[in-house]
């Protein structure tokens, strides 16, 4: 009898233990999918939208916002008559009908016909009922001043993986602020399918991204751009570019440059116009880099403003090469105002052996040349000096005067607002605030690079370019009854070895008023047709803003 | 030794009320869902019309929109600059 017991207890043990190893595995092994199945039947996860941060000017109007458009997607298995479907699809989204027609006959069962349709037209397509056609909300950028500051915007583009990313200007420096986080929401549904009252995973407010606020002055900007549209035209420029900045705190408060592009139809364009030419083009600044070289020599005692030129009765010849003044004429001790005045090379040669490399090198460097201004922008390039012993004797006299020697716009007016802001060189910086998705605002503060010149040598040079507009080739156009400090630039183009005759870069940079600085401004015309000279093409652009923002601000004649 | 039984009947009591309480308020809640499902129809109709109302009056206040209208007018751009360097007198004699 006792092997029965025995052999029922085995049985009995075995069955136990079948039953407690599949217990085992469906409780531990298939735990976590078992949880899963039943959650999807009363649960369900709604991923959230990241919103993307917006952009605004000073005066927070939002110069890039979000619109909401609509992805329209079929699943081919669900259209019964594909040619008549193909047929009115592509005369509602506009697309070519061999297009539709070949991916509604794919064996697949979702497949995107268009993004960025608007709700109107969501709702005409809505409105035809054509089973098996949907739409999937999404975010896109708007621009209510369409084009304007473009360069300086960027653009949002997708990534490797089909998600927003900022490129270039503010967009693309920012894109980790301004981008949303991505999120999910979850809701429990009863058995019919109708939402009960469940407890959300995450607030959807916070998944927005962080917006920046401007020093872009929307006025401002707008003025610059409609200015430059024009003078380019009036010109015949190939492109032009108008910068300006606040020299006592480095904000950026205009930056137009054209030829430019529709951040929202960026594919369109060339991609070799996305790049911000006030940042990432290098140029000769000729006869504006003057009045760097000037300070540098008035603030380390080398000359003063009525020190005489002994070389300038003729031509100056260096290192092999001869160097004229612009005008071929020649004034036999002339001083140091006048060799502002009249942008002659010869003095600035003079300066410039008086100066020495290594003392030009030192003040170059302390006003940014070389080293990149720390701009909040995507794309920023510099040229850094070459070495001291690497200064021969004709780069010397050539980069006195502007030549051999690479800028950035924004690099020059930088270096320049120093002179215009007692000999403090200020960061330029475009975004002002950042304001959280939890309305938290942070504040960006001016941040002072340091000290180029004396604030007495500033001094000696404001008067030094006031008399420059005042009396130079430039003063036909300045603006009778204010003190503007500025200086023309006529650079030619470096090609193949030599510079070519006809083709140049006409530029005027300068600050108003020139006592109390609300503004510095550097205007560029890149290859002028009309005229070759800075005085004839840049310099009028230049007053004709200046007039503009003078009375934008509000700021009375003092003459 | 003597039985709470009113600290007893009291616990009951309230185990009984706060089951049945439950009971309501979750049947309350499970049968909101319709309306539940409009109020989130809704603030989807309302979010969408709110960011569109506020597409056009961005497009509307821009100054492209505002230029374009106002040279549309007749207004155009001041070219002088006018300015009080002195005090106007109050009244002047013939």
């Amino acid at each position: 009898m006792i092997w029965r017991y025995r052999a029922v207890l085995i049985i009995l043990i075995l069955a136990f233990l079948a039953v407690l190893s599949r217990l085992f595995y469906w409780q531990v092994v298939k735990a976590e999918d078992l949880s899963r199945l039943g959650q999807s039947q009363y649960e369900r996860s709604i991923n959230i939208l990241p919103q993307r941060g917006e952009i605004k000017t000073s005066d927070y109007f939002q110069i890039v916002t979000n619109r909401i458009s609509y992805l329209v997607f079929a699943n081919p298995k669900q259209i019964k008559n594909k040619n008549e479907a193909s047929i009115i699809l592509s005369s509602e989204l506009g697309i070519d009908k061999a297009s539709v027609s070949s991916q509604l006959s794919m064996d697949k069962y979702w497949i995107s016909l268009k993004t960025g349709i608007d709700t109107q037209e969501k709702k005409k397509i809505e409105d035809l009922r054509i089973q098996g056609v949907d739409f999937e909300e999404t975010f896109t950028r708007f621009y209510p001043e369409a084009s304007m500051a473009a360069h300086l915007l960027g653009f949002v583009g997708k990534d490797d993986l089909g998600k927003d990313k900022g490129y270039f200007g503010l967009e693309g420096y920012y894109d980790r602020l301004l981008r949303g986080k991505e999120g999910a929401v979850i809701e429990v549904f009863d058995a019919l399918g109708r939402p009960v009252l469940a407890q959300a995973s995450s607030n959807p407010e916070n998944l927005k991204g962080n917006s920046l606020v401007l020093n872009i002055d929307r006025a401002v900007q707008f003025i610059t751009d409609e200015k430059l549209k024009k003078g380019i035209k009036k010109y015949g420029a190939v492109g032009g570019i108008v910068a300006v900045m606040e020299p006592k705190t480095g904000n950026i408060i205009a930056l137009s440059s054209f030829p430019s592009f529709s951040p929202s139809e960026y594919g369109k364009f060339d991609s070799s116009l996305y790049k911000n030419p006030s940042i990432s083009n290098l140029y000769e600044p000729g006869s504006t880099l003057k009045p760097l070289i000037m300070s540098a020599a008035l603030d380390a005692g080398i000359v003063k403003p009525q020190t005489k030129c002994s070389i300038c009765d003729k031509p100056v010849s260096v290192g092999g090469y001869e160097i004229r003044t612009w005008n071929d004429e020649y004034f036999k001790d002339i001083n140091m105002v006048d060799v502002i005045r009249r942008s002659d090379n010869t003095g600035m040669v003079f300066v410039g052996q008086k100066l020495g490399a290594d003392r030009m090198t030192d003040y170059l460097t302390k006003f940014g040349i070389g080293t990149g201004t720390g701009i909040d922008l995507q794309g920023e390039v510099y040229q850094a000096l070459p070495p001291k012993d690497k200064w021969y004797e004709a780069d010397l006299a050539t980069r006195a005067f502007g030549q051999g020697i690479s800028v950035t716009p924004i690099e020059l007016l930088d270096s320049f607002s120093s002179i215009a802001n007692g000999g403090i060189r200020m960061e330029p910086h475009v975004v002002r605030e950042i304001q959280t998705p939890e309305g938290k605002t942070i504040k960006i503060v001016p941040k002072a690079l340091g000290r180029t010149i004396s604030e007495n040598t500033s001094k000696v040079m404001t008067e030094m370019l006031v008399n420059a507009v005042n009396k130079g080739e430039a003063s036909y156009a300045r603006v009778k009854g204010y003190r503007i400090a500025g200086k023309t630039g006529t650079a030619s183009i470096p090609i193949a070895g030599h510079y070519d005759p006809n083709k140049t870069v006409a530029s005027f940079i300068g600050y108003a008023p020139a006592d109390n600085p609300k503004f510095a401004m550097l205007v560029i015309f890149n290859k002028p047709t009309t005229s070759i000279y800075g005085a004839e093409t840049a310099a009028p652009v230049f007053f004709d803003i200046a007039r503009q923002l003078l009375l934008y601000y509000g700021i009375s004649p003092t003459e | 030794m003597k039985k709470p039984i009113s600290v007893l009947i009291i616990i009951v009591l309230c185990i009984v009320g706060l089951s049945i309480m439950r009971v309501v308020v979750s049947n309350g809640i499970s049968t909101s869902g319709i309306a539940l499902d409009q109020i989130q129809t809704d603030i989807a109709y309302y979010k969408i019309q709110n960011i569109n109302v506020k597409q056009k009056l961005l497009s509307i206040s821009s100054f492209n929109y505002v230029a374009s209208k106002a040279s549309s007018l007749g207004f155009g751009e001041s070219k002088s600059i006018i300015s009080l360097n002195k005090s106007i007198p109050l009244a002047k004699k013939p």
